[in-house]
């Protein structure tokens, strides 16, 4: 594709005495879905916070292409603002009328237009999941940032999802990125895969982007192992 | 409504609607059988009306307190000691919180001082008061705005302290201004808490200007009451009692009507 639009370069990040990444390094093209996966403790999500500039790095580089890009995060869990209903919640009670219908075209979007005037406490949760979508598509962001926004649904309403999101990021041409310990989730819906492991991108596999699911199976497994490592042999331990 | 009864007929046995009926006069059971048996042993004569009188001559005595005009002013005269006091004490608690809660220099700089002067209880300083500001109206709506100002001061702060760091952390991802963030996330958030500071310092502004009124006054409620006691006026006293009752009550109903107008999303929350 074009050129990189976001570069990562020996990004070292410690709390205190504990380093959470110790040498990241990738880069991201413009309009392509990454997918940091692996295990907890692995920095995936460090990687993600750092990124979105809510932490900074102890040390090293974040580059974008562009000044100022427009980035947002998908949380996982929905931060939806209790108070305001759903609607109010896409637009931040914005008096704007032009945002007011920006955000009823969000909303469409992710197909809660009726739900427009419940409070997020009346939503279930993929439904709150797809408002906080719609939330953070409300400013054309150039880079979506998904931490693990699907980790708490069940399969059905999760696998709905995750169509959704590849549907939309699709059509708008974004550039995402993914965590997720959900290698399946991960082979699916990403162009390309790195795996985390210990404070650091180890591996780097390429993912099906929504297209053949019929080699899911084997890009999962690929994965899988990059993940876990070589097996060790339980007849020579035992 | 009309269709949900005609429901229940039809379909159940009108055993729900009496239940439904119970739980409604079930709060109101102990207070009627106590004003009853009050009246009943006072007309039996079991209670002389010098110690007790009946509730059927407190009323009167309530009434013709109105016709003489006396209750109006009186009443006017604490309403206006209170919600005065009320104001000052909620107004400045409010801010202090909110600069405390907002800010760490604040909080650094008051947080510590208010906390000393928080644990004096307030009725203390009637003396103090007394000495300093005279036995004015000054003095009375200081004590109140002191009593009301702590309540209000500590829930605001809490309130703002506790809202929840996930949602304030979005909010400054999503690019909203300081003030959006204050207004959108920060106040919402700690209004509950602020609201319940409010109903609790509705409570201490009635019981400290009770007091106030009772111990140095010419005029209000409280006085009122006191004076009656030396004429031994068993009637105005109790009388007197009852209107604090009343309107102990009614002040905290409007604090609850507040709160559902302010909280709509909780009630949304409790039903789902």
């Amino acid at each position: 594709m074009t050129t990189d639009f976001l570069t990562l370069q020996n990004i070292r990040k410690q709390y205190g005495a504990t380093t959470a990444l110790h040498d990241v390094n990738f880069n991201l093209k413009q309009g392509e879905f990454l997918a940091l996966v692996g295990m907890s403790g692995g920095g995936k999500s460090t990687t993600l916070r750092l990124i979105a500039d809510l932490e900074q790095p102890t040390s090293g580089t974040i580059d974008y292409a562009e000044a100022q890009p427009v980035v947002r995060v998908m949380f996982q869990n929905d931060r939806l603002l209790p108070w305001l209903k759903v609607l109010e919640n896409v637009s931040f009670k914005s008096r704007d009328p032009q945002v007011q219908v920006q955000a009823a075209t969000m909303l469409d979007l992710v197909g809660l237009t009726d739900f427009a005037s419940v409070y997020p406490s009346q939503l279930s949760g993929g439904q709150k999941q797809r408002v906080a979508l719609a939330r953070a598509l409300m400013a054309k962001p150039q880079l979506l940032l998904l931490d693990e926004p699907l980790g708490a649904l069940d399969a059905l309403t999760r696998r709905k999802m995750q169509d959704l999101i590849l549907d939309i990021c699709h059509k708008q041409h974004l550039t995402t990125i993914l965590v997720t310990h959900d290698v399946d989730e991960a082979a699916r819906m990403a162009d390309r895969i790195i795996v985390m492991k210990d404070g650091t991108n180890l591996y780097e596999e390429p993912g099906l982007g929504g297209k053949t699911p019929e080699k899911l199976g084997i890009v999962a497994e690929q994965v899988l192992q990059d993940i876990m490592g070589p097996q060790p042999d339980v007849k020579g331990v035992g | 409504m009309e269709s949900t009864t005609e429901l229940m007929h039809g379909h159940q046995l009108p055993k729900p609607k009496m239940h439904f009926r119970m739980q409604r006069l079930l709060p109101w059971l102990i207070p009627a059988a106590i004003v009853i048996g009050w009246q009943l042993s006072s007309q039996v004569g079991w209670i002389s009306s010098a110690t007790l009188p009946s509730p059927v001559a407190v009323l009167q005595d309530g009434v013709s307190l109105w016709q003489s005009g006396e209750l109006q002013k009186n009443l006017s005269v604490s309403l206006y000691r209170a919600t005065t006091g009320l104001l000052i004490g909620g107004s400045l608690g409010f801010i202090l919180g909110f600069v405390n809660g907002l800010s760490k220099v604040c909080r650094g700089l008051f947080d510590t001082s208010i906390q000393m002067l928080r644990n004096i209880p307030h009725l203390s300083l009637i003396p103090l008061v007394i000495i300093a500001l005279g036995i004015g109206e000054t003095a009375k709506i200081s004590l109140v705005a002191i009593g009301v100002l702590f309540p209000v001061y500590i829930n605001t702060f809490h309130g703002i302290r506790s809202v929840d760091p996930e949602l304030i952390e979005m909010g400054h991802s999503y690019g909203l201004s300081r003030w959006q963030l204050f207004t959108k996330i920060i106040l919402p958030g700690a209004l509950p808490t602020i609201l319940m500071g409010f109903r609790y310092a509705l409570g201490v502004m009635w019981t400290t200007l009770i007091v106030a009124e009772t111990i140095s006054a010419s005029s209000g409620i409280g006085y009122l009451a006191t004076n009656a006691e030396e004429f031994m006026d068993m009637k105005t006293v109790i009388f007197c009692i009852i209107v604090y009752a009343v309107l102990g009550k009614v002040s905290d109903l409007l604090a609850k009507m507040l709160e559902d107008l302010c909280l709509e999303w909780r009630q949304a929350e409790s039903r789902s």
